[in-house]
């Protein structure tokens, strides 16, 4: 009885002590939605030097439940050029009292390798406290140390998705005579500024930021999370040294310093280049000869150590390995322009399936994460994807489209504009003729063609061997029992380049039923999957590429079939898209058509419910049926 | 120099009639005119030769080490083939550098033919890249130079390694098809390995010769046996859906150390019998040792068993209680990692510990428990021709109470008592007892995946339907269900996400009962409104039954299939409606019922429809009544499922009298 006093006094007096990361603190509003809090967040930029930029951390964080777990994880890069000085850290339990110690020695040391790179030389050191009892808080504490100033950390003060924050600083530290330029997004708070004579301080804070919640359809969290980015006019990587302020700086720096002495190729190598474009008429032409040798010669490997990682592999090296990732691929493909006197501009894009432009008035080289292809030709601007072996000349697909890209020119960077894929070119157009027979067994011939962002759809199936081939065609074409048979492919020049897949198939008992009646699925492949319908929804919809898909089939009816019931001809127009579908009765044909067309753009929130009724609409009229009655007269209506 | 001799001698001595290593960059006539499309149609490249040695021999230092030497040459087809120019060869690391495996020896070259000949160009090696990737792997890693479709590869290295104990094994198979694959192991006489070769396909040819005094150690000059293994035009390996381990099927070839002598001429059993085997487990401080720990567990359990009388009531008690308070740390294995103690204080620990933990709390009530050591589903199953303990990768206990037995795993606190998880229904385990000997034990699925879905309502004036949806689970399909709640934070969250999901269907209200009460039947109410007709003015309303559970898409869909399809349990759902009707209405048609089973008792499917009173019922089971289809099943699988799909797109039809 008396330990039990003594304990319980013990720990109250604990609790006071820690009290002031108890779970009980936190306001309610920072608990809606989510399932861990940045309690308080300390980071410390110091520029010491451009060869020295120290970062203290200091972060407590509160996982409130098991989903909120893996926001407890610590993640630190390393590698020759950056050091981890030292990490220490505490787990505190719901009172805010301490219940284990950690430090550098209880991390998980892995490389960062992704699966793309053969190799790159940065590693990182990962720690994810093992605690199951929920909530609970960790306290870290840690030093980073980087030899290099050209890429500076940022204020990312809410990072994720179902986190909020307590309140989180960030401070900014350089010395007088330093100059540098600030981006705050979706930020308006002001730093605190402090100078003197031998130092300028810039501190933001921010606090009390609800958790946001991840919604289908949504914009891309760069659109709406907080940011401050920080960029030095004077800079220092990996033994170079540099200097600029806008993006005509920074790219006339990339080409004198990176680009512009690792073009040359052996004298054979432009003779053979020389000699294969000599008859040809104009450059595109050139261009086309020369970019389809670099496509079958050339495979995509990635290996990134040191300044690599900016900086491309000599177009000999390239020539001689015919291998490179997308830096060194680009600038080969410059040095075979070179010899047939094209000019061309190696272009940085930040690449990805969503739309994201190099931030304009605010340049910085880790704004790209790769590199493509820009030839002026006199007005007729071609931009050239060096990484794909088969992608068409002249055609950037929809991972690098509609975005600003920043030019690497002897005359300096350049912003440009890579060309938009429009809904009326993002097409899958097919047609199908289908024969029924009396026992519902269809069997006919499809033929598709895909344009724009659709461009690639079915390509790695195209480059398959046979029977793989056949096996993803039918997920692709999921219908029971589906045969599929004389498969081929081709490619062919609409407004743009299209490909093209035909097949002949049978559909084993497609359209059955019951004793009286025969139900034919009118839309046997092209069926769009109904999307949740949110109740409360708080993000903006974002539809980020538009697109048109057509349908087309005719049905050859038995004879002896009357139709019952034909579904009804429907044309929805929203301001998302247009849907229509038409089930006309020819004779022994029946011809449906289905045009979905969508749109792209920004709506609100509030326009959520409608999209989401619209596609629900659009996965119902998808599977409606036509009712056939067999043989005696007079039964329908 | 002297070394050089030495295996030069061994090398004209005895074995120039073996299987011997081809050369580098020498192309035969057989590899040139090998049809590789003929032989596999799907391949983007394939093996044109492979060569491999192994072998115990003495390092520098005097140490026993394990050398390997691999040689591959493989063709390249085509650009899809060009993945396979990257190599990664894992080496195993450890803190302790005497156990670290070694590389050497790396040489490859790309050979392009051109007008005739092949064009060498070798890779650089300062193009190989050594990557630590974590603590117990290194991976050198280097791509070919100058690949063409039609280009063929070739490298060899030698892996040095302080790992004799499962020699090497060789796969004959791999994702690539092979013109031919040769293997030598060559053994010194005082090792002796139990062989086995895995797989479908037969050797074709199979050698032992005697190497004449190979090796010398301390003075002691020592025979070795010269094992060459063969297998010629060997398919590729491609993996199929439902189906477990790869290494089940993949032909191989495998080794496990058996005994030794020592050079004092002592021998040492290491896996002899299962007798050998069980005094060993007994004696581990970290397997046996761990099982008798009931000194660890006897004063927290029991009070909590002061209310219970029957045995079974007691284990139910003490399997809740370790698996609410040992969190598994996602580690398998049967060895105890920090100990029960050690796991218990802290709350966490791997299979072995909580299982262990089990055993012991279970035997400080009284009871009568073992473990069960067993190869999860992922790890293929166990090598029962040799009694060895590799490939056991899991243990669970096993309570006798009575003439009963119950196999209990406590590391998912979801399972309820005397559910094995699906990863551990794998052929069969071993029996490990502190006072009997070892015994085989079947590891079958002692409960089945088991959904009731009941849909009971009435169709409104407006054509909505306003209905009570119950769904109950059982067995394995409880599990999953329990699991897919509990991801949630809430119940409100997670009706919300289902109610997100259902895009016709809004619920109202619901009622999830049994969520934590594992043993009985889980059960979900939800008082929902559904959107089925679009007003009730139509002189015919279509209705298709086939609300829940319905498949649009054939789960078989494949042209044949090579493997079994292993679903690991047996399958059970059933599904009853009753829909009552506004007004008066007669029923104009409806799918046929219908009743379809799959041969040999594997399965049924049953359906039936009727119209009576103004009321609407149907009803619907399914079962797979076996977890494994042989691959000669496939076809029934898939019609069995083509019949349903078709039945599926029937509508019930009514018209209404006035």
């Amino acid at each position: 009885m008396k330990i039990r006093i003594l304990t319980l006094l013990l720990s109250v007096t604990a609790l006071h002590a820690a009290a002031q990361y108890a779970v009980d603190q936190i306001p309610a509003a920072l608990k809606t939605r989510a399932n861990a809090v940045i309690r308080d967040m300390e980071t410390t930029v110091d520029m010491r030097a451009p060869n020295d930029v120290g970062t203290r951390v200091r972060k407590v964080l509160t996982v409130l439940n098991k989903n909120g777990r893996e926001h407890a994880r610590l993640v630190l890069m390393y590698s020759k050029n950056s050091s981890i000085k030292y990490v220490r850290g505490q787990i505190l339990n719901e009172f805010g009292i301490p219940k284990a110690k950690f430090n550098l020695s209880d991390f998980e040391d892995e490389s960062a390798v992704d699966g793309g790179t053969l190799f790159s030389d940065s590693r990182l050191k990962h720690f994810l406290p093992n605690e199951d009892v929920y909530p609970y808080t960790v306290i870290y504490e840690y030093e980073e140390r980087e030899r290099q100033n050209l890429v500076l950390p940022q204020w990312l003060p809410n990072p994720g998705f179902d986190i909020s924050v307590e309140k989180s600083q960030f401070t900014f530290l350089a010395r007088a005579e330093d100059t540098f330029r600030i981006n705050a997004l979706n930020f308006a708070g002001k730093p605190v500024e402090e100078l003197n004579d031998k130092q300028k301080k810039l501190t933001w804070s921010a606090a009390g930021l609800p958790a946001v919640r991840a919604e289908a359809y949504g914009p891309h969290p760069e659109s709406f999370r907080p940011s401050v980015r920080i960029a030095a006019d004077k800079f220092y990587y990996h033994g170079f040294t540099g200097k600029y302020s806008n993006w005509e700086e920074l790219g006339g720096w990339l080409y004198e310093n990176f680009l512009k002495s690792r073009r040359k190729l052996s004298p054979y190598t432009e003779g053979l280049v020389a000699d294969m474009v000599k008859d040809l008429p104009d450059e595109k032409a050139k261009a086309r000869k020369l970019y389809q040798y670099m496509q079958q010669k050339m495979r995509y490997i990635s290996v990134q150590i040191g300044v690599g990682g900016f900086q491309p592999i000599p177009a000999a090296e390239v020539d001689q390995m015919a291998y490179g990732d997308c830096k060194g691929l680009v600038n080969y493909m410059q040095a075979l322009l070179d010899v047939a006197g094209i000019e061309s501009y190696y272009c940085v894009v930040s690449a990805g399936n969503y739309k994201k432009s190099l931030i304009p008035n605010f340049p910085g080289v880790e704004q790209g994460n790769h590199v493509i292809l820009c030839l002026p030709l006199k007005g007729d601007t071609t931009w050239l994807e060096c990484t794909s072996q088969k992608a068409p000349f002249g055609f950037l697909g929809d991972f690098t489209d509609d975005r600003t890209v920043l030019a690497c020119t002897p005359g300096g960077g350049k912003l440009l504009r890579t060309p938009k894929l429009t809904a009326a070119q993002n097409t899958q157009l097919r047609t199908a003729n289908f024969k029924v027979a009396e026992n519902g067994t269809m069997t006919g011939s499809v033929e598709t063609a895909f344009a724009g962002s659709q461009y690639d759809a079915h390509l790695t199936i195209a480059n398959m061997q046979d029977k793989e081939r056949l096996e993803k065609l039918k997920e692709q074409y999921d219908v029971d029992n589906i045969e599929l048979n004389d498969i081929r492919f081709s490619t062919k020049e609409g407004t743009g380049p299209v490909f093209v897949e035909n097949f002949n198939c049978t559909l084993p008992l497609y359209a059955t039923g019951s004793t009286d009646n025969i139900y034919l699925p009118v839309n046997p492949f092209n069926r769009q999957n109904s999307i949740p319908d949110l109740r409360t929804r708080t993000m903006p919809l974002y539809l980020n590429r538009g697109y048109t898909d057509v349908d087309s089939i005719v049905y050859h009816i038995p004879a002896a079939w009357q139709m019952k019931v034909k579904p009804a001809d429907q044309t929805i127009e929203t301001k998302f898209g247009t849907y229509k579908v038409t089930i006309v009765q020819s004779g022994s044909q029946l011809i449906f058509k289905r045009t979905m067309q969508m749109n792209e753009g920004n709506f609100l929130a509030s326009d959520y419910e409608s999209f989401s009724q619209f596609i629900s609409k659009i996965a119902e009229l998808d599977r409606s049926r036509a009712i056939f009655t067999k043989g005696q007269s007079g039964s329908g209506k | 120099m002297k070394k050089i001799l030495l295996s030069l001698f061994l090398g004209l001595g005895l074995n120039y009639a073996h299987a011997q290593d081809f050369d580098f960059g020498l192309f035969s006539e057989a590899e040139s005119s090998f049809d590789i499309r003929k032989f596999d149609a799907q391949a983007n490249a394939a093996v044109l030769n492979e060569y491999g040695t192994a072998k115990i021999d003495l390092d520098a230092s005097g140490n026993t080490r394990l050398y390997f030497t691999h040689h591959l040459r493989i063709k390249i087809l085509n650009q899809e083939g060009f993945d396979e120019g990257n190599i990664t060869i894992p080496l195993r690391q450890s803190s302790d550098y005497d156990s670290n495996e070694e590389i050497s020896e790396i040489v490859a070259a790309t050979f392009n033919p051109d007008l005739g000949v092949y064009v060498r160009n070798n890779l650089d090696p300062k193009k190989i890249y050594e990557e630590r990737a974590n603590n117990n792997y290194k991976l050198v890693k280097f791509t070919f130079p100058n690949l063409k479709p039609g280009s063929v590869i070739e490298y060899s290295y030698k892996i040095s390694s302080p790992r004799l104990f499962n020699f090497h094994t060789w796969e004959f198979q791999s994702n690539l098809p092979k013109r031919t694959s040769s293997f030598v192991a060559r053994i010194p006489a005082i090792y002796n390995y139990n062989v086995t070769l895995r797989g479908p396909y037969k050797l074709s040819k199979q050698d032992a010769k005697l190497d004449r005094e190979c090796l010398s150690i301390s003075g002691v000059k020592l025979d070795c046996s010269r094992m060459t293994y063969t297998m010629d035009s060997v398919p590729a390996f491609r993996e199929e859906e439902f189906m477990t381990a790869a290494t089940n099927f993949k032909s191989a070839i495998y080794f496990e150390l058996s005994d030794y002598q020592t050079i004092r001429g002592v021998k040492m059993n290491l896996t002899k019998t299962w007798r050998d085997i069980d005094y060993e487990l007994k004696g581990n401080k970290d397997v046996g040792g761990q099982m008798k720990r009931a000194d660890v567990f006897k004063e927290a359990v029991m009070p909590l068993l002061a209310n219970a009388s029957d045995p079974l009531q007691k284990a139910k008690i003490i399997y809740a209680f370790i698996s609410k308070n040992i969190r598994w740390n996602n580690y398998r294995g049967f060895v105890s990692d920090v100990g029960v103690k050690k796991a218990f204080e802290t709350h966490t620990g791997n299979t072995a510990d909580i299982n262990y933990a089990l055993i012991s709390a279970l035997t400080a009530a009284g009871l009568d428990a073992e473990a069960v050591i067993l190869s999860t589903r992922s790890n293929g199953t166990v090598n029962k021709l040799f009694p060895v303990l590799t490939g056991f990768d899991y243990v669970v206990a096993k309570l006798n109470i009575a003439d009963k037995t119950y196999l209990l795993d406590a590391t998912d606190p979801l399972l309820p008592f005397g559910l094995l998880p699906i990863h551990c229904i794998n052929d069969q385990g071993r029996v490990i007892s502190l006072k009997k000997p070892s015994e085989w034990i079947d590891l079958k699925a002692t409960q089945r995946e088991t959904v009731r879905y009941v849909l009971d309502g009435d169709i409104n004036d407006q054509g909505k339907l306003m209905a009570t949806l119950s769904i109950y689970s059982n067995g394995y399909a409880a599990h999953k269900r329990r699991k897919q709640i509990k991801s949630y934070n809430s119940l409100d969250e997670y009706v919300e996400k289902y109610d997100e999901r259902m895009t016709k269907m809004k619920v109202l209200k619901y009622d999830i009962t049994n969520l934590d009460t594992l043993d009985l039947t889980l059960s979900e109410v939800y008082h929902v409104e559904m959107d089925i007709f679009q007003g009730l003015d139509h002189s015919q309303l279509y209705l298709n039954p086939f609300i829940l559970d319905r498949f649009e898409k054939n789960p078989f869909n494949l042209d044949n299939r090579t493997y079994p399809v292993d679903l690991g349990a047996q399958r059970d759902t059933r599904i009853l409606c009753n829909i009552r009707f506004p007004g008066t209405y007669t029923l104009v048609d409806k799918p046929k019922d219908l009743s379809i089973a799959l041969p040999e008792k594997g399965g049924r499917f049953l359906t039936q429809t009727a119209f009576e009173n103004g009321a609407l019922t149907f009803s619907q089971m399914l079962t797979h009544d076996k977890s494994i289809y042989d691959p000669q099943e496939y076809a029934s699988l898939k019609e069995f499922y083509s019949r349903i799909i078709q039945l599926q797109k029937t509508d019930i039809v009514l018209k209404k009298t006035p």
